[in-house]
Parts: structure tokens; C-alpha cells; sequence
């Protein structure tokens, strides 16, 4: 008995310690390790349920190219029409405020071409040489435009080396989104199941939760019945869908859902602790979208924080490509297919550091990086091994910040707010002097009898005038001076009820 | 030697003239004193007991968050603009009461300390009018009377502009008694002061044209009058002023384009029906019988007191907008024609010769008219709160609950929707969140300025701009058309109740356990 309670006792203590030597958590920081996930696999960190959010493709520049602090759009920026021949002129960076065009639509040829071996000098000559006007490439958005995740960016982490990872278009990022690599190749109606693990299949083989919400998702809607490689298409926008074991596997497959399937399980407390999310009329693809996907963000984003999973949460946004949109930054080259060209990402959570631009290199598998470690999960391939981690936004020493709604609106005060000092000192200044005049006239009344006013005024006047006269040389005779003997009270006879009133007195 | 240690003088033997000790001064000033001070305790009892017992209503809340924003509450200013629908003297003064935390006992204990000074300045007032007996008994009635009480228990704008209008009173009969220009300029500058209260006190003006005008007796020089008018003038200035400077001309326009053309809010006979009951049955009777029955007697000065009374009752009940307390400058004048009537009658022909008797009927009399209206007093501040409320009579039940429950647990940022924009109001106030309501018009000649209208609220709803309904029964009983509305969007959006914890799982809109309901909602 007393061998079973001292081990008993180490096994605490064991635990203690294990707990201990992982992440300070406060007292109002939840626990370490999510109870639904199996043991040898709960979350490391306070992390129990992450979000990875992926839209259309857009470049940094376009979004946060004057964001304040981020490696934005350098001032002396200008795109040449045609490549090498600065005489033809160039384009510089122009706010697609208020007119905003549809999106250069840009496939890997372009980007390429953009690219340019790391020069960055062809976003405008690389349409032009297709026959079209690449002006457009050259707009981006600000604030006005993008209020919701400026705003964000304000509060939580806006990364700015965040690159995508692959040059050769969205549907193969958003492969390695899943699988760390690029398995677009191998998708045809007739071929095989490539086989390969995706983060998916490391999620389910060690028991973590996981679900791929997908907006106005269709079932049926697979490789075999729609293009994988169109990114508009169901498919080409959820790369599971072109994995076979995904869709005939009742079990993988039940995995994949609605989009209205995420608030019902914010609401059902059913939130699966890893979490993919594509969209398809809010991809923000076109510039119509833009609107739509930033409200169906700031929903999701709300949404979170009203749940009970905010205090355990992470939601990283991001684009599945530069889309053909201008960005000034060289990607580093770490394999013969990537990095592509830069992406916003946003990481919201209540760890995320307070209004941080993070400058560490990172792509999507470095999301994947994350997922791996916090849930103790092999690499899936070099890519994801060797990316650094989006661990690097969050401050876990500090306990969870409460949730604070972020607005579809300019983050800038209000004119009227802005104007509420001045206004307050206008109000202090005109009935403060009002107060005291009153006071002051009431003073003269209650105060000063009249035949003193009255003979004070008087003899003022006199004064006034004798010095007048007193200039000029006159001699004057003093007058007014017994005026007040001549003053009466009051010249009102007593009424009735006043003599009534003194007699019963 | 010790004083104290000295042996007591012996007392001169057998019966003696009696010996007239002089009364000390102290005590001579002291114990006339001391009826009025009986009085001032009363009503300064009334006026501060459970003084926050129940929540803002709509009215407070803008008031304070107003004075709050002057104060330089950086939360409160960017909900509650400064410059709204009235003048800001009110607020101005309740923002040095305000200032670092804000309570709704801070907030309240101004207009009642304010009403507290006019039952002090309707005491001199009465004295100066009919001897000091007279009022006594009408400032008793004015500390017990329910209309004053219960809007001096608010923060509202009315309980200054009464002290002010009262103070105009007492300087147009002083002016009356000597005809010194000094006191019709103190009227003015005091009018002026009265205006900067509440902007409507300007009917008050008509009163004193009518008074003087039908007053021959009084002589009223042009030279006095001009300083009057300038004193008026130079202290009302304050209100244009303030706007020019701060830059929000437009806003005072379109704040008097809105209160000159809203709808009417009340039948043609919302004061006969509320006033009477308000004041007191005894104290109308009183009041107005006493008119018709010493018509005998009346003078300048129940000239003066019947124009304050018919100017702004004919003007309010006209006038398509109408307040609760709309009428309460007439309150002073009411207690006080009231006690001129009790007093007289105590000294009618029967009671006049015997002065004890006659002292007895006096304060019998008195007892009973201030009992009667004590108690209705005594039973409204104690009431427990009732669901509907008409504006202006109290606090809105439930509201400050809501409101901290919002701001102890909902998000920085979240919006509300609300039924009607009194609840949003007051949900501002006491939570920092933002809300707004269904019932705004979405015409902007039909809306007050302050308020933002919600042009699709499904949309809003729908796309995420609003987390929270909120349904209350003071809204709901008043406007059924827009609380089935919120209903609607509440099944819509899958309306979950949050506040206060519901009794059974899932909506049910047909049973609501609380007077404020708040429910989150989100998108389909």
C-alpha cells in the first residue's frame, strides 16, 4: 500500500515536471494538451485549435505595400512596359481607390516572367508580352479598402516574408498548403491515388482532431467530375478532393464539410483542433470578392472570439499565389520550385504579440511546421522539416489577451472623437464665461444697494468728466453729488396682502 | 476661587414680578430657522433616498455620457457626441461630477441637490410673495410633491431649468417691490441661464411679456429693459458660441429642423391626464380654487405666478412634442399658490380672532395636504420596477444589469442591435459597446440626428455587423412592429439567449424571463 501511494506520488511529480518544463500558462491561461486528443499527441503548446484560412491569390505589396512598419513598396518604384527599354516608360504604384479593375489573372508563365530570375523587373512586360496591358499588376489597396485585416494587422501579427511556396500557380500551392510538396502532377481522372501523406493523414493517424471546411461545398464535386487544376474549381481550390482515399474513404471524407458546419461547431463546442478553410465566392480573387472575403473573415474571426475556443486558439490567413500582382521582394530560393513570391499572412490569436510585423522567411509549410511540432507529428517532406515555424508571432509568457472585435471599418477614429477636446473647450469657455456673468450681475443685484450703485456710477462720471476738464482747462462745478439723498426704496404702495401677511406674522 | 466650588445663591423668597430673561441672539435667529430647515431636510431625504436604485433611463444615460465626454472620458466621448439636441449647461456642471469614475449616484446627486435648492429658492420666494407661514407650507408641498421629486431624482435637464425659471421669479418680484433696474437684469441674465438649461424654457419669456403687459402698475423703463435683454442676450450667446467654435453649426441645425418638425409623441390631453396626478389632486385644488376663491385679493403677483403657469401649459399641450417633465417649472408656483390658499384658510372670519385655533386649523390643514402628498411620493420611490415606464418618470428596469452584463462578458467591440434607441442608449452607457436599433427611420427627417439608422438590419445581421439582439419589455410594449421584427431575425440567425441564463435550451421567443434579453447570434 505504501509502495503504491509513493509511486503514485513519483507519477505526479513526473507529471509536475513535465507540465512545468513546458510553457508558463497563468492562472487564467488554459490548460496545456487538448483532453481529446490521444496521449503522445496533445497540443505543446496553448495552442488547442488552429485555423489555416486560405484565399485567392493576391501578392504582400497589393495588400500591405504601405502598411506602416512592413517591407512595403519601395518610393522609388516604377515598372517598364516593355523590359530593358526604360524610354518606353514605366507604371508606378497607384491605390485602386476608387476604381478597381478586375485582377491581372496570372498564371505560372507570368510569374515566371515576373520573377525573372530574382530581378523582380517584369510585372508589367510580362502581360504586355502576352498581348495584354499589365498596368493593373501595379495598383494596390490600403486601409480604406481593407479596413478589416489593416485592422487586424494593428492588433495581432501581419507576417511580411512570408512567401508562397511554390512559382507555378495556386493549385499547386495550395498542395503544398497539405502536403509540404507539389502532387498536382500526378492528378488525372484515371490515375492512382498518389499515396503520399498529407497532413491530414498524419492528423488522423495519431488521433488529432481535424476538418476541411469548405464554403458552398458540393460532395460530388471531385478531380474525377471537374478540373483539379483550374483554381476556381471546387478541386483546384481544396487539394483533397484530388486525393482518392479522401473521397472514397467514408471516414477521411467525413472530415470534409460545409463552411456552416464551423459555426455550428463553434457553437456545439465540436471545434476539431486543426482546422483548414477554403472559400469559393469569397476568394478575393476578383476585386468584387475582395468585399465579400473580408466579411466572411471578419465573421469567422468573430465568430472565434465570441466561442469558447478563443482562449485556445490560432487563425492564420493567407493566399494561394501573387496572382500576377506586383511585390518588390526576391524569394529566397530553397528548391528548384519555390519559394514563390511574397503572400499575405495574418495570425490571429490571443498569443499572437500585439501588432507585430514579423520579418522571419517563412511559407506554408512553415503553418505546417507549427501543426507538426505542437502536435508531436512527423515532417512530411524536406520542405516542412526545414521551414522555420510561425511559432515566432506568439508570446506565450504572457497570459491570452481577451478577445476585442475587429471592425470592417477604417480603424481611425472618428472625426466627431477626434474633435471631442476642442469641443469640450469650446463648451468650458462660452458657458464657463456665461456662469460667471450670471453670477456677477446676480452679485450687483443681491448685494450692492442700489442708491450706493447708483451714487458710485455718479460720481465715476463726475470723475470722468473732471479729468476731462482738467485737460483741457476748464473749471466745472461739482454736480450730483447728494443725488443718493434724493433715492427712494420702493415706490409701490403696500397691497393688501402684504399688510395681511406682516399682521399675521 | 473655583467658580464651580461656589455655594449656590439662595433664591428670593415668595412671589415677585416675573423676570424677562433675554432670548440669546443665537437662538433667536435659530428656532425661526428651524421649521424651514425641517424642510430642507425633507425634501433633501426624498431626493437622495436609494438614489440609484434603479438604472439610467435613455435621457440620463446621454446626459452623463455627455458631461462624461466633457470630463474627458475617452470611452464615453466616442459614444456620446457633446453637442446633441440641447444646450450644455446641465452637462457642464454634472462633469465636474463625473470626472474619474462615473456612478449613477455621482451623476444623480446633482439634480438633486438641485432640486433641493429650489424648494430653498421657492422658501424665499413665497416669503418675499406672501410672508414666511405661506412659504412654509409651499415648500413643504414642493419637497413632497411627486413631479418634482421624481424628476429631480433623474439626471435631466429640467430640475436646473426649474431652479433657474424659479430664480427669474424672485428677481421679476423684486424688480416688481422696487423697480431697481439691477433686479430686471438679473431676471434677464437669469432667463438667459434658465434658456442654456433647456432650450424650451424660452416660452417662460411669453409669461413675463404677459405679466408686464398686463401690469400697469409696474413701471417697466426702457433703459431696464435694454439691460435685460443684453444680459440675456450676452449669457444665451454661450450656446451659438460654443458650436462656432468646436465647428458644429450644422449639428445644432439639424437638431432644430428635427424638434421643430418630429411627429407628435402624445395625445392633445398627455398633461391633463399625467400632471394633476403628479402634482397632487389637493395641491391643483389648492392651487387653482384658491385663485377663484380670494379672486378678491389678487394682485400683480398672482398675475405673475398665473402667466408662469398658462404660458407653458398652453404652449405644451399645443406643441406635438411633449415630455413627462416638460411642466415642471410650474411646480414651484403650484406649491406656492397651494400654500396661499391653506394658509388662508386658517385665517378666514371663524378662525381669525382665536389664534390658537386658528394656528391648530393651519397646521392641520398644512399636515394634511403635505401627507397627501408625501405618500404617493414615498410609494413611487420605493416601488418596485415595473416593466413599461413612461419616459421621464424614472429608470428603465433592467437596463444597467444588461449593460454591465455586456461589458463584463462580451468582447471589446461588439455591436448590439436593439429594438428601439433608448435601450441602445443606455446599453452604450453602461457597457462601452456600440448599439444601435431597428427602429431608427431610415429618413432622415423622421430620425433624431444622433442616431445612425440600421438600413438592412437582415444584412447586418447576416454579414456580421452585429453580434448581439437585444430585447427589452419597455421597447416591445410601445412599438410592436419592430420587437416582432427583432423576433424575426432572431429565429433567422439562430438567436442563442446569453443574458440572464435561460431556462430552457434553445429560443424561445414566447417566454422571455427577464424585462432585458440579450441573445448572440451568427450567421447562417
Amino acid at each position: 500500500m505504501r509502495a503504491l501511494s509513493r509511486l503514485t506520488a513519483l507519477l505526479a511529480a513526473a507529471l509536475l515536471a513535465l507540465v512545468g518544463a513546458g510553457y508558463p500558462v497563468g492562472a487564467s491561461g488554459p490548460a496545456i494538451g487538448d483532453p481529446a486528443s490521444p496521449v503522445g499527441h496533445q497540443a505543446t503548446t496553448p495552442i488547442q485549435h488552429f485555423i489555416f484560412a486560405m484565399q485567392g491569390d493576391r501578392s504582400f505589396d497589393n495588400y500591405f505595400g504601405t502598411f506602416p512598419g512592413a517591407d512595403g513598396i519601395p518610393a522609388a518604384t516604377c515598372q517598364e512596359y516593355v523590359a530593358g527599354h526604360p524610354k518606353k516608360g514605366c507604371v508606378k504604384p497607384f491605390l485602386l481607390n476608387p476604381a478597381l479593375p478586375g485582377a491581372p489573372v496570372a498564371g505560372a508563365t507570368v510569374i515566371n516572367r515576373q520573377w525573372n530570375n530574382g530581378k523582380m523587373d517584369q510585372f508589367v512586360s510580362a502581360f504586355r508580352a502576352q498581348g495584354r496591358d499589365g498596368s493593373t499588376a501595379m495598383g494596390h489597396y490600403d486601409a480604406a479598402q481593407l479596413p478589416f485585416y489593416w485592422n487586424a494587422a494593428r492588433e495581432y501579427v501581419l507576417f511580411d516574408s512570408f512567401f508562397s511556396s511554390s512559382r507555378s500557380g495556386p493549385t499547386h500551392n495550395r498542395s503544398y498548403w497539405v502536403a509540404a510538396r507539389d502532387q498536382t502532377v500526378t492528378i488525372s481522372p484515371t490515375s492512382a491515388d498518389p499515396g503520399r501523406p498529407t497532413i491530414f493523414d498524419r492528423l488522423q493517424t495519431a488521433g488529432v482532431s481535424w476538418k476541411f471546411y469548405v464554403q458552398n461545398y458540393r460532395s460530388k464535386e471531385t478531380y474525377r467530375s471537374a478540373s483539379a487544376t483550374d483554381p476556381a474549381s471546387q478541386p483546384g481550390r481544396v487539394p483533397l478532393l484530388n486525393i482518392g482515399r479522401f473521397i472514397d474513404d467514408q471516414e477521411l471524407n467525413s472530415h470534409i464539410v460545409d463552411l456552416g458546419q464551423y459555426y455550428a461547431d463553434l457553437s456545439a463546442g465540436t471545434l476539431p483542433s486543426v482546422a483548414y478553410i477554403a472559400t469559393s465566392s469569397a476568394t478575393e480573387r476578383t476585386a468584387r470578392s475582395v468585399v465579400s472575403g473580408q466579411n466572411l473573415m471578419r465573421n469567422m474571426t468573430t465568430q472565434l472570439m465570441l466561442s469558447r475556443y478563443w482562449s485556445s486558439s490560432a487563425l492564420l490567413l493567407s493566399y494561394d499565389g501573387p496572382g500576377g500582382w506586383f511585390d518588390h521582394v526576391a524569394p529566397p530560393q530553397v528548391d528548384a520550385d519555390g519559394y514563390g513570391l511574397r503572400v499575405p499572412a495574418l495570425l490571429l490569436s490571443p498569443y499572437a504579440v500585439k501588432g507585430q510585423v514579423n520579418h522571419t522567411v517563412l511559407d506554408y509549410t512553415s503553418a505546417l511546421t507549427f501543426i507538426e511540432k505542437n502536435w508531436q507529428l512527423a515532417p512530411l517532406t524536406a520542405r516542412d522539416a526545414l521551414a522555420k515555424s510561425i511559432a515566432g508571432g506568439f508570446d506565450f509568457t504572457s497570459p491570452a489577451r481577451p478577445p476585442a472585435i475587429l471592425h470592417g471599418t477604417n480603424g481611425e477614429p472618428p472625426p466627431a472623437v477626434l474633435r471631442a477636446p476642442a469641443a469640450a473647450r469650446a463648451v468650458f469657455s462660452a458657458y464657463g464665461a456665461s456662469v460667471v456673468l450670471v453670477v456677477l450681475v446676480l452679485l450687483v443685484a443681491g448685494l450692492m444697494p442700489s442708491a450706493q450703485l447708483r451714487w458710485r456710477m455718479r460720481r465715476m462720471r463726475w470723475r470722468m468728466r473732471r479729468q476731462k476738464h482738467r485737460r483741457i482747462g476748464w473749471r466745472i462745478r461739482r454736480r450730483g453729488a447728494h443725488s443718493a439723498a434724493r433715492w427712494r426704496p420702493s415706490r409701490l404702495a403696500p397691497q393688501p396682502d402684504d399688510r395681511l401677511a406682516e399682521s399675521l406674522r | 476661587m473655583n467658580p464651580a466650588a461656589a455655594p449656590a445663591l439662595p433664591r428670593p423668597a415668595g412671589p415677585g414680578p416675573p423676570v424677562e430673561r433675554p432670548v440669546p441672539r443665537s437662538r433667536r435667529i435659530f428656532l425661526p430657522g428651524l421649521p424651514f430647515l425641517a424642510v430642507v431636510v425633507l425634501a433633501t431625504f426624498l431626493r437622495f433616498w436609494q438614489l440609484d436604485r434603479i438604472g439610467f433611463n435613455s435621457d440620463e444615460a446621454v446626459y452623463t455620457g455627455t458631461a462624461a465626454a466633457l470630463a474627458g472620458n475617452e470611452q464615453l466621448g466616442a459614444v456620446f457626441p457633446i453637442f446633441r439636441a440641447h444646450p450644455v449647461l446641465f452637462q457642464m456642471l454634472l462633469s465636474f461630477f463625473v470626472r474619474g469614475e462615473v456612478s449613477d449616484w455621482s451623476a444623480r446627486a446633482l439634480p438633486a441637490a438641485i432640486g433641493v435648492a429650489t424648494v430653498a429658492l421657492t422658501y424665499l420666494l413665497a416669503v418675499r410673495l406672501y410672508g414666511r407661514s405661506v412659504a412654509l407650507i409651499g415648500a413643504s408641498i414642493l419637497a413632497a410633491m411627486l413631479y418634482h421629486v421624481v424628476v429631480s431624482r433623474q439626471v435631466l435637464l429640467d430640475g436646473l431649468m426649474t431652479l433657474c425659471a424659479t430664480a427669474v421669479l424672485y428677481c421679476i418680484v423684486r424688480y416688481s417691490e422696487t423697480e431697481s433696474m439691477r433686479w430686471l437684469a438679473a431676471a434677464g441674465a437669469l432667463m438667459g441661464a434658465t434658456i442654456l438649461a433647456k432650450e424650451t424654457s424660452v416660452v417662460l419669456l411669453g409669461a413675463i411679456f404677459a405679466y408686464f403687459a398686463l401690469t400697469p402698475t409696474i413701471r417697466l423703463r426702457p433703459r431696464a429693459v435694454a439691460f435685460a435683454v443684453l444680459a440675456m442676450g450676452l449669457v444665451v450667446a454661450a450656446y451659438p458660441l460654443a458650436l462656432v467654435i468646436s465647428g458644429h453649426v450644422g449639428s445644432g441645425q439639424s437638431y432644430l429642423l428635427w424638434q421643430l418638425f418630429r411627429r407628435s409623441n402624445h395625445p392633445l390631453g398627455f398633461y391633463l391626464s399625467v400632471v394633476p396626478a403628479a402634482v397632487g389632486y389637493v395641491v391643483m385644488l389648492s392651487a387653482l380654487g384658491g385663485l377663484i376663491w380670494l379672486r378678491a385679493e389678487n394682485g400683480w403677483r398672482e398675475r405673475l405666478l398665473m402667466g408662469w403657469l398658462i404660458v407653458p401649459i398652453a404652449f405644451f399641450t399645443i406643441w406635438p412634442v411633449k415630455g413627462y417633465q416638460y411642466l415642471l417649472p410650474t411646480a414651484p408656483v403650484l406649491a406656492v399658490l397651494a400654500g396661499r390658499t391653506i394658509f388662508r384658510l386658517s385665517v378666514t372670519r371663524r378662525f381669525a380672532r382665536r389664534g390658537r385655533l386658528s394656528r391648530i386649523v393651519r397646521l392641520l390643514t398644512a399636515g394634511v395636504v403635505v401627507v397627501s402628498v408625501l405618500l404617493p411620493t414615498w410609494i413611487t420611490i420605493n416601488a418596485e420596477p415595473a416593466g413599461t415606464v413612461l419616459a421621464g418618470t424614472g429608470g428603465v428596469p433592467g437596463g444597467r444589469e444588461a449593460g454591465i452584463w455586456l461589458r463584463d462578458n462580451v468582447p471589446d467591440g461588439s455591436q448590439v442591435l436593439t429594438i428601439g434607441p433608448s435601450m441602445a442608449n443606455i446599453l452604450q452607457f453602461y457597457s462601452h459597446r456600440g448599439a444601435r436599433s431597428l427602429s431608427v427611420s431610415s429618413n432622415p427627417q423622421s430620425r433624431n440626428p444622433s442616431y445612425t439608422p440600421v438600413l438592412n438590419p437582415d444584412l447586418a445581421v447576416r454579414s456580421g455587423e452585429f453580434q448581439y439582439l437585444v430585447w427589452d419589455t419597455y421597447t416591445a410594449s410601445r412599438t410592436k412592429f419592430f420587437a416582432d421584427r427583432l423576433d424575426r431575425l432572431l429565429t433567422h440567425y439562430h438567436g442563442q439567449q446569453v443574458y440572464p441564463r435561460p431556462e430552457t435550451s434553445g429560443l424561445d421567443i414566447s417566454h422571455r424571463n427577464g424585462p432585458v434579453v440579450v441573445y448572440q447570434v451568427g450567421p447562417s
